[in-house]
């Protein structure tokens, strides 16, 4: 078994005039937690949809456990073994905390029995075993984004990608996910690629960094050195010279 | 534990106790009048239950139920009378019918986002109706089909027969709504990009839904022309299809019972309020128009609800 888990091979989106994606490659290996760093707009998020197919790439290849992922349906995906959380959480409006993990692992790739045993247990691992029967729609957003993780555990991923975990959370939540995180990525090898722009947390957790700006790969490495690259600075911070633009405007 | 939902005993014998109330009703109030009524009440009661299988449980609203039932409804026309083959056969080749026109439909619309397909159902039921006039030939046109069979002579027994129809419906949809289908059908009226993630092919689900609704509503339709004795291109009017909905909201949608005390209630409400004469329509909009604005969850499943949980207190 090859230690590269993903490879993306120059992988181009466009939509209408703007080039969001541009000739992005990287690889991801197994056992790897790896962040994507990027300002808003940068082309993160068209990434994860592009490794989902929930939008496909105009060209390039993504191969996923030496298998491409060209023309595979959005839900076939994740019976490769890729499983995705939302920015914006998505619950399963009307259905309870137990019920939305249980259909996680409604798809083909969970073949076993003592799903709602299953299920239980995620919930007791993110931390929701007491509300299994709450109602989803009634959770607080970090409840939520707990839910959204057991949900795409269940569906027994090898990958697991995490759009922005730490969106809209206060900083004791943002502790409790990131120990979650880490915990998963411990105790069942998980190989987690993540989205985020909370600097901080971020660099605490990921091995490795990958920076986006308007769409192009501008650095990679670790967090250490993410942090001191000069074009994640300008990315993050801007030039000189825009500061003097923006206040002469 | 398997974390699906199970029918719980208690609503399986209030069910079952609704049913033999139902069945006794003409043994206690003896006359032709009150077994028509109950007739056509548990028909509707199949109708709104085929409904909201589909359409409760996923949330993708269909306007076109009428066009299951007519054309379960002229399938006994054609077959019986038409064809001469005898009334039984109006049942499984109904079913059949109907199961074909889901699929025909369910294919091109169900991949539709929004309202659409609440719309291109609304206007496949109308081009049938067209149709039916258009083809006068082989569906009798405005007149319809005449001297169709009665599958059972017996008034009294006929109703009997459509009961148990309507409770083996019920019960088999209840126990599929409660099942991993109805769980992921209930997912995708939840989220459907979220079913997509979790690996759920949400067009093929909906797709076998609407057929399973289609075969009960053609089923249903063939009860009904068997009752009628005629049919008739009325049977494909969007009025069938909106009443049959308002059936569901009364009952609570999604519940599968629900509808079913829905339908049962506004066929009695209909036919009880005739002795107002001009004001029946005027009271049973206001009634309608006061249970949809104040009980928006419906009326049946969430006061069944509440027994239930009272009485499981007290146990």
């Amino acid at each position: 078994m090859s230690s590269v888990l993903l490879e993306v091979n120059s992988v181009n989106k466009h939509f209408g005039g703007l080039h969001a994606v541009k000739q992005v490659s990287m690889q991801i290996r197994r056992g790897e937690i790896v962040g994507i760093l990027g300002p808003n707009g940068a082309g993160k998020t068209t990434l994860f949809n592009m490794l989902t197919n929930f939008i496909p790439p105009d060209n390039g290849r993504i191969i996923f456990n030496g298998q491409s992922l060209q023309g595979v349906k959005p839900h076939k995906i994740v019976t490769l073994g890729i499983a995705r959380t939302f920015q914006l959480c998505r619950p399963f409006v009307g259905l309870s905390v137990l019920e939305n993990v249980l259909v996680g692992s409604l798809g083909p790739r969970v073949r076993h029995d003592g799903l709602g045993d299953r299920a239980m247990q995620l919930l007791k691992q993110v931390g929701l075993e007491a509300k299994a029967h709450t109602p989803s729609e009634l959770l607080s957003y970090g409840d939520l984004r707990r839910l959204e993780i057991a949900r795409a555990l269940a569906a027994e991923p090898e990958l697991l990608l995490l759009d922005e975990p730490f969106a809209g959370l206060g900083s004791s939540e943002i502790e409790a996910i990131s120990s979650l995180i880490r915990q998963l990525h411990a105790e069942k090898q998980l190989t987690i690629l993540l989205i985020e722009h909370k600097l901080r947390e971020f660099m605490q957790l990921v091995s490795r960094v990958i920076a986006l700006d308007f769409g192009e790969v501008i650095a990679e490495g670790s967090p250490a050195d993410i942090v001191a690259h000069p074009r994640v600075i300008e990315a993050y911070i801007g030039k000189q010279t825009d500061m003097a633009v923006h206040h002469a405007a | 534990m398997n974390g699906f939902q199970q029918i719980d005993k208690l609503s399986g014998v209030a069910g079952a106790a609704a049913l033999v109330v139902l069945a006794a009703a003409p043994l206690a109030f003896p006359g032709n009048y009150l077994i028509g009524v109950l007739t056509v009440a548990a028909i509707y009661g199949i109708w709104a239950v085929s409904w909201d299988f589909m359409s409760g449980l996923t949330g993708r609203e269909n306007f076109g139920h009428s066009l299951f039932i007519g054309v379960g409804a002229y399938v006994a026309g054609v077959v019986n009378v038409q064809m001469g083959l005898g009334p039984w056969w109006s049942l499984p080749v109904s079913m059949l019918l109907a199961v074909a026109f889901a699929l025909l439909l369910g294919f091109p619309t169900l991949r539709l986002k929004g309202p659409y397909f609440a719309l291109a159902m609304l206007s496949a039921a109308v081009i049938m109706q067209r149709l039916m006039l258009i083809f006068w030939e082989y569906t009798g046109g405005e007149e319809g089909i005449q001297d169709i069979a009665p599958l059972i002579r017996n008034n009294l027994h006929y109703y009997w027969f459509v009961l148990a129809v309507l409770g083996m419906t019920t019960f088999i949809l209840s126990w599929m709504a409660r099942s991993r289908w109805g769980l992921i059908l209930r997912a995708i009226r939840g989220d459907e990009a979220t079913c997509l993630a979790a690996g759920i092919p949400i067009t093929t689900y909906k797709i076998v839904s609407l057929v399973i609704s289609a075969a009960f509503a053609g089923l249903g339709g063939a009860l009904y022309a068997h009752y009628q004795l005629q049919v008739s291109p009325q049977l494909f009017a969007v009025v069938t299809s909106v009443t049959i909905i308002t059936m569901v909201y009364v009952g609570g949608m999604g519940t599968i019972y629900g509808p079913v005390g829905g339908a049962l209630l506004l066929t009695l409400l209909t036919e009880g309020l005739r002795n107002f004469g001009e004001w029946r329509l005027m009271i049973y909009s206001l009634l309608l128009i006061f249970i949809l604005f104040f009980l928006p969850n419906g009326f049946i499943a969430p006061l069944w609800k509440r027994v239930r949980s009272g009485m499981g207190d007290k146990a």
